[in-house]
């Protein structure tokens, strides 16, 4: 697989060929630098590489123009980042009812405060991503990765930037939810104790893919 | 999804951010001049056009210099039409003290025939209405003349032969005629009492007027008949063609005003310029995050551009509103030059909301619509997209949208160019010298400490250059209108000597000459009294002379007009020949004409060309001998048209004379008028006060749009130091953590900013003293000297105003501690 970078192509992957089957969930561990996220984001559809193909339940990433990955990312995909990446200036409730909104669903509200009650927080809908704390904010980000009832999850370093307690919180409650709606989870990290959490584990390593 | 609430909801967030304020202030101000002047002009603009009936106080009427045929009148009363008559001729009113020169009119029971009068019992009493008119020996007199000659109503003044009560103040009257008569306080009285002053004889200077009114095709049909019967000295008049002196004058100056307004928006877009990139640069992560949960392309640029609409409807808003304002001062600056005006319209907000969209469609919207195309791996990988805002093209649309803006306000494609082009040319010398500036600091910068104070304004050339260059121009704009145009207006002020004539004494008739010219001799005078023949212009050679002849608006009118000949044996003093010759000291020289050089200029006569002119029906024809220059400021009596002696001597002859009488002596002049009342006195020093005030309350209306600019440059500032906020932050920190003490930043920055505002001040003050010396001889024609006091004054101001300002938009930098500055930098 190849995999245009700042200057000009290059072989990041070399015969990496990966199948995650539907409810499956597996964890891809990896030193930072080992293109661990450039995988992720090729997975999702952030990006396509130059050689090589992705498909996502049944559609061929690489064949879709941006837009059209966009509206795929919306119906099949959630995400969990690192740094959280909430809308500063939206309350909790309008962060999760974005992808809704972005999908043209109608019970966007109802159904974000739903999602929010499962993750604890329906007190906290009003409230501005500054004004919650690092593990509520990750909350509000799994609330909203989930609300559209995604048949994927894919989550970077999700307790990255917690701490152990709230790390292993939020961690629980990934996976509580990820049991329950039975979606398909692919999580990228360097802790291993989380890695172990996965029925599948994967190490990248030089470009190649073992399993663990 | 709802994209428009996306819009306004991103509006919301950004504006509780604090992201917008630069943004919305510079719109804000651009609006703001804008309709600031729109209103300005819709106002005026209203009160000619809706009362331009009332102005002319009926639906048509007949001008002349000599009373008017009876037949137009019995033929109006035939049409069924309503008829009225008035006479307009200056004079003055004595009392026994003082003496005052008026615009009298006088008028019949009938007058006004569309329109009212407003009046009122005593000068500060309430105005009403009334469609009355002074009963004959009563007089109505404007409020400012009861001031000027000390009364009150009730009592007498004295108007040629006749003495009359002043019964009632005049507060707002149809107003006609151009000219200094304009200028003079007006005087309403009977037609009936005309006759009993002797005021009004063969050759004085009175127009005639012959009102009608009543229903469309009557007054159209009245018309067809008498068109055809009018010559070249009887004008008629619609609504609307009445004051095209006037007219022209405030279209002129709403062109002015809304250009010079234009400027605003162009130092303002600059700093939208600036500022836009970064605040773009902001949004990344955040639409990045958008196209991450599946936003795509349009849905991004929709609310994007929603939100910009919404943004340009706000500031709309708040900047019309803010207009609205301006433009009440600006009214209360000229409210003598603009009583009575009607309510305003809305017409203007729907203006600044079509500018705010043009403005943001230019300078901001392409830029912010590069933000569609942030790639959402951005999400994993901070660094992508940070090049999305390089190139050059954003400037093709803002250059573009700022060209369509003049050309609207100017109305004129030649005249938008010439400004865009002078406002392109004016900003690229700025920039070059700005450039300049920085790259002569770059290289003399000493090493060690001292040199510390030069690096802020070095290390940033681009933005430094483009702050000096916005600050600049406004700060150019400012010393234009106040320093250079005060300097302009006592340069021409010195030319007119002290002993210049103050008075003009014309309508003498002619048996009346001598007799005043022994009445000045006696009282030490050094004056001549000039003979003065009315004529028109029939003919150039062979051909026949018709103001349609002439493209030039200002010629017609001239050809149109009666010119005043006179016939003169000697060169004045003050009139130099440049063409032929001059008919020297004989008795009776043959026939010829001195013509002055512009008017034959204008007409297209040189000497060898034949001039026939008409004076009372009968014809006087002579060949042009010489063209003169003349010093028409010198106040001197002055003719365009000069005779040799004898070709005009069968005319109709009133003479003229003016002179320079000391305040001790002001006494002579109620004693000319109680023995000549025929004979008009002028008042040149209260004319001159007059230009004089309504060029300072005009230059008061410019000097508050300067002052927008200026503010629109300190915007710039603001945004410059918006950009460099975080380098800003970082460096402090940095300092203060390798033990730099908090003075010593403080001093560094200041000492950027002085450097800054002294720049921009200096280029500034030289940019204006080039401007005003280009002006003062090129197009005044005065010989005006490079004031070299301009660039000093310059820096002085600049550099205050931009420390000031700029110590104060930074001061938080300095307090908080460099553990906390060095995160929030981090943080962005």
């Amino acid at each position: 697989m190849m995999f245009r970078g700042p200057d000009g192509d290059i072989r990041l992957f070399r015969d990496l060929n990966l199948e995650i089957r539907g409810g499956e969930t597996v964890a891809i561990l990896g030193a930072s630098g080992s293109g661990k996220s450039t995988l992720l984001g090729l997975l999702a559809g952030l990006d396509v590489p130059s050689e090589g193909r992705v498909l996502l339940v049944g559609t061929d990433l690489t064949a879709l123009d941006e837009d059209r990955r966009a509206m795929l990312r919306g119906r099949e995909l959630g995400f969990v980042f690192q740094a959280f990446h909430l809308l500063s200036g939206f309350t909790a409730l309008e962060n999760v009812m974005l992808p809704l909104e972005l999908a043209g669903e109608r019970q966007a509200e109802s159904r974000a405060r739903a999602a929010l009650d499962q993750v604890g927080l329906s007190q906290r809908t009003g409230h501005y991503p500054q004004q919650l704390s690092g593990g509520e904010q990750q909350r509000v980000a799994i609330a909203r990765a989930f609300v559209t009832r995604p048949r994927v999850l894919l989550a970077d370093e999700p307790t990255g930037n917690l701490d152990r307690n709230t790390g292993h919180r939020v961690q629980d409650l990934l996976f509580q939810l990820n049991a329950l709606h039975g979606t398909t989870l692919v999580l990228v990290t360097h802790d291993p104790e989380l890695a172990r959490r996965c029925q599948r584990v994967l190490n990248l390593e030089n470009g190649h893919l073992v399993a663990a | 999804m709802n994209t428009l609430r996306y819009g306004f909801r991103l509006l919301l967030r950004d504006w509780r951010a604090g992201e917008l304020r630069l943004l919305a202030t510079a719109l804000v101000l651009a609006v703001t001049a804008i309709t600031a002047v729109a209103w300005l002009a819709d106002r005026v603009s209203l009160a000619t056009e809706t009362r331009a009936a009332e102005l002319l106080g009926a639906d048509r009427a007949l001008v002349g210099n000599d009373p008017l045929p009876e037949r137009f009148e019995a033929l109006a009363r035939v049409q069924g039409l309503a008829v009225a008559r008035t006479l307009q001729f200056p004079s003055v009113v004595l009392t026994e003290e003082r003496t005052q020169l008026v615009a009298v009119r006088a008028v019949d029971a009938n007058y006004p025939l569309r329109g009212s009068l407003q009046v009122a019992d005593h000068a500060d009493g309430d105005a009403e209405n009334t469609t009355a008119t002074p009963a004959r020996g009563e007089v109505w007199a404007e409020a400012r003349l009861l001031i000027q000659l000390d009364i009150a109503v009730g009592d007498r003044i004295e108007l040629g032969e006749e003495e009359f009560v002043v019964s009632r103040v005049l507060m707002l009257e149809p107003s006609l005629g151009g000219g200094f008569q304009n200028l003079a306080p007006r005087l309403l009285m009977h037609l009936d009492d005309v006759q009993a002053t002797g005021l009004v004889q063969e050759a004085s200077r009175v127009t005639y007027r012959l009102l009608v009114a009543g229903d469309n095709a009557a007054v159209n049909q009245w018309q067809t008949r008498v068109q055809p019967e009018l010559d070249e000295s009887i004008g008629l008049e619609a609504p609307g063609e009445g004051q095209p002196a006037v007219e022209q004058v405030l279209d002129a100056a709403k062109r002015f005003l809304g250009l010079s307004a234009l400027l605003t928006v162009v130092v303002g877009g600059v700093a939208m310029l600036l500022t836009i990139r970064h605040y773009a640069t902001r949004h990344l992560d955040r639409v990045a995050v958008m196209r991450c949960l599946g936003a795509t392309e349009r849905q991004i640029a929709s609310m994007l551009t929603w939100k910009m609409v919404l943004l340009g409807l706000i500031t709309a808003a708040v900047g019309s509103l803010l207009g609205y304002l301006v433009h009440l001062l600006m009214l209360s600056l000229l409210a003598d030059l603009l009583p009575g005006l009607p309510a305003a319209s809305w017409r203007p907000a729907a203006v600044g909301l079509l500018a705010a969209q043009v403005i943001l469609l230019g300078f901001a919207l392409p830029t912010i619509l590069r933000l569609r195309r942030v790639p959402p791996l951005r999400v994993l990988r901070r660094d992508l997209g940070d090049q999305l805002f390089r190139g050059w093209g954003v400037y093709p649309v803002a250059l573009g949208a700022i060209f369509m803006l003049m050309w609207w306000q100017a109305q004129d494609l030649l005249l938008a160019l010439y400004v865009f082009a002078a406002v392109l040319g004016t900003l690229a010398v700025l920039a070059l010298g700005a450039g300049l500036i920085i790259l002569l600091l770059r290289r003399g910068r000493p090493a060690g400490a001292s040199g510390l104070l030069l690096a802020g304004l070095v290390r940033r050339p681009w933005t430094n250059t483009f702050q000096i260059m916005a600050l600049g121009l406004g700060l150019m704009a400012l010393l234009l209108l106040s320093v250079v145009r005060q300097d302009l207006l006592n340069t021409w002020q010195d030319r007119v000597p002290d002993d210049a004539p103050n008075y003009f004494l014309i309508n003498i008739q002619p048996e009346e000459a001598d007799a005043l010219q022994a009445l000045l001799d006696d009282q030490g005078l050094d004056t001549r009294v000039y003979p003065m023949v009315r004529a028109r212009l029939v003919g150039i050679n062979d051909r026949d002379v018709r103001p349609s002849d002439y493209q030039e608006p200002r010629t017609r009118r001239l050809v149109a007009r009666e010119f005043n000949l006179s016939w003169l044996e000697a060169l004045p003093e003050d009139n130099h020949l440049v063409a032929g010759r001059w008919w020297g000291n004989a008795e009776r020289p043959e026939p010829q004409f001195s013509v002055e050089v512009e008017l034959a200029e204008r007409l297209g006569v040189g000497v060898g060309d034949e001039l026939h002119f008409d004076a009372g029906g009968q014809r006087y024809s002579a060949p042009v001998t010489s063209l003169r220059e003349v010093q028409w400021d010198s106040f001197n009596v002055n003719f365009f048209v000069a005779a040799s002696p004898g070709v005009l001597d069968a005319a109709p002859a009133t003479y003229i004379t003016s002179f320079h009488l000391p305040r001790d002596q002001q006494r002579l002049l109620a004693q000319v008028v109680r023995e000549y009342p025929s004979v008009t006195l002028i008042d040149v020093s209260t004319i001159l006060d007059t230009v004089r005030s309504i060029m300072a309350q005009g230059a008061r209306v410019v000097e508050l749009m300067a002052l927008l600019t200026l503010l629109s440059g300190l915007v710039v500032l603001f945004a410059a130091l918006q950009v460099t906020r975080e380098e800003r932050q970082f460096e402090s920190a940095l300092l203060r953590s390798l033990g730099g003490r908090r003075a010593l930043i403080r001093r560094l920055a200041a000492t950027e900013f002085l450097l800054l505002g002294g720049a921009a001040g200096l280029l500034a003050g030289g940019g204006a003293a080039v401007a005003g010396y280009v002006m003062g001889n090129l197009l005044f024609q005065l010989e005006y000297a490079f004031n070299p006091w301009l660039p000093v004054l310059g820096v002085l101001v600049g550099a205050l105003v931009v420390a000031g300002a700029g110590l104060l938009a930074t001061r938080r930098l300095y307090r908080i501690t460099p553990m906390r500055l060095l995160k929030s930098a981090e943080e962005g």
